[in-house]
């Protein structure tokens, strides 16, 4: 889940990272962090923050620890769902055919993020490659599922799918 | 006194013949009845005795000859299954994939004759489902199969009659232990496919001929059979999407476990999904378990997650399924007894 919050935070050292640790301290990823140090409000200023959490749970107690700490949600919005992606190809993977299927993701409404490791001899038969992503669109999952299928049939190599 | 017949006398046969000598105390007990043997055949000799045959006796032989009775077995099966008086088929050839025989005889002709028929055999079930089971509610008898999917682990008895009230939205699972162990060893000993496959030949846990296992067909008449049985659907094995575990090799075991994570042959259906293939399963998962387990978690609306493991092939675990439906129809039986003599008074 991907979250974008504004947070109200005293406007002395220390208060952005004191903000910041808890969203490690839950598995959360941090993409973004933007200043407004021209927005002042009293002694606060704003900072406007994106990150991502594995689960709601996770989100609940770091919103916890903000309002122990006296760090203030002034808004949070953009808050959406994100799933995960996982495929193994086994088998014969040519490099042409990690390049077709790198480029077909890409070109796919919905993804996110991507990530494929390749094991095995290049000149042999016997390859593996770990596909992992996230996309934003439960429908996108459906749509690459498709396509994998389609690829590993066309191209004679075994699909392992995630379970969930 | 419950009479029964038993068709098939190879490891499962022998199982049950052997409940039946063991379990005598049980069905007086709770039923006031008692088990009785009155034929037995394999593929080349029988056994038949109006009186009853003697348990130990039959082992004894079969072990000492390679053959269950002391003449020939009857040139026409389906005229001895019609004309000996018995109650009970206990039908327990090995599976036909290709036609279910000599099996789907034996069940269909015991049925037509009014017999109730307790089988492990999937190969009927995962062809002729619908036929069958249509076949035993005209003729007022009962088609059991406990057996035929996960040997000790009751999937079917619990699906439909403990979880009777639950709607039950998906089952998924283990259901080979042959692929669950080959695909556990090459993750913990780092083996090639064919290494392990040869250790689970060799265990004897894998025949020689082992396709039928890797190759998923097993796990699909499992899956067939649940469809049949538990989502009330009309399929056959060849309807299952199926991708076995024959091209796995030892560089896929160790990207899964890079991202903590096994594969495993899971098996999985609902109302619209019939499908057996090798799946990423997270480290831990109820569906990570290893060695020749099966598991199956039934997915329902009120229990939530309900999951059942045990062990999936053997002599006795397969006993074990096989007992519990004759104790069943001893129940059914007892229940419409009573329920004549209540009509009566």
């Amino acid at each position: 889940m991907k979250v974008n919050v504004d947070l109200s935070l005293m406007d002395v050292p220390g208060q952005l990272v004191g903000a910041l640790e808890p969203i490690s301290a839950n598995d959360g990823n941090i993409i973004g962090v933007v200043h407004h140090h021209d927005v002042v409000i009293g002694d606060r200023i704003v900072v406007n923050l994106t990150f991502e959490v594995l689960t709601d749970k996770s989100l609940e107690r770091i919103l916890e620890v903000w309002k122990r700490n006296d760090v203030v949600v002034v808004k949070m919005n953009a808050v959406y769902e994100s799933y995960p992606l996982q495929y193994l190809l086994v088998g014969d993977i040519s490099s042409s055919e990690i390049e077709k299927l790198t480029h077909g993701l890409e070109s796919m409404e919905g993804l996110e993020s991507m990530d494929i490791r390749i094991t095995g001899s290049m000149t042999s038969g016997s390859r593996a490659a770990m596909v992992t992503g996230r996309v934003t669109r439960h429908g996108s999952l459906e749509t690459i599922e498709r396509f994998f299928r389609q690829h590993a049939e066309d191209g004679g190599y075994m699909l392992i799918r995630g379970l969930e | 006194m419950m009479d029964v017949l038993i068709a098939g006398f190879g490891v499962v046969g022998q199982g049950i013949t052997e409940v039946i000598r063991d379990k005598q105390d049980l069905f007086m007990k709770r039923f006031g009845e008692r088990v009785r043997i009155v034929g037995a055949f394999d593929r080349r000799s029988m056994a038949l005795d109006p009186s009853g045959l003697d348990p130990t006796e039959l082992l004894s032989r079969k072990l000492a000859t390679g053959q269950v009775g002391k003449v020939p077995v009857a040139t026409d099966i389906e005229e001895l299954l019609r004309e000996t008086a018995y109650d009970m088929l206990l039908e327990v050839t090995p599976t036909n994939i290709v036609d279910g025989e000599p099996g789907y005889t034996h069940i269909r002709t015991a049925l037509s004759a009014g017999r109730h028929v307790v089988t492990s055999n999937k190969g009927p079930l995962a062809l002729r489902f619908r036929e069958l089971t249509e076949l035993a509610a005209r003729n007022r008898v009962q088609l059991r199969f406990e057996a035929s999917v996960g040997g000790a682990m009751p999937v079917i008895n619990l699906s439909r009659d403990l979880l009777m009230g639950e709607e039950i939205a998906s089952i998924r699972g283990i259901l080979n232990g042959t692929c669950n162990f080959i695909l556990h060893r090459m993750k913990v000993e780092g083996y090639s496919f064919d290494f392990a496959l040869r250790e689970a030949q060799e265990l004897g846990y894998a025949e020689t001929d082992p396709s039928y296992d890797i190759d998923g067909v097993d796990s699909a008449c499992k899956l067939a059979i649940l469809a049949n049985a538990i989502f009330e659907r009309d399929v056959t094995y060849s309807d299952v999407v199926r991708t076995g575990i024959r091209g796995i090799n030892e560089e896929a075991i160790s990207l899964a476990a890079e991202q903590n994570k096994v594969i495993r042959l899971i098996g999985e259906v609902s109302r619209d999904k019939l499908e057996v293939a090798p799946r990423l399963v997270p480290a831990g998962h109820q569906l990570s378990i290893g060695g020749t387990l099966n598991i199956a978690q039934i997915l329902t609306d009120m229990a939530g997650d309900v999951t059942v493991v045990g062990r999936g092939a053997g002599r006795m675990e397969t006993a074990s399924a096989l007992l519990s439906d004759i104790l069943a129809i001893f129940k059914d039986e007892e229940a419409r007894r009573n329920a004549t003599r209540r009509a009566i008074i």
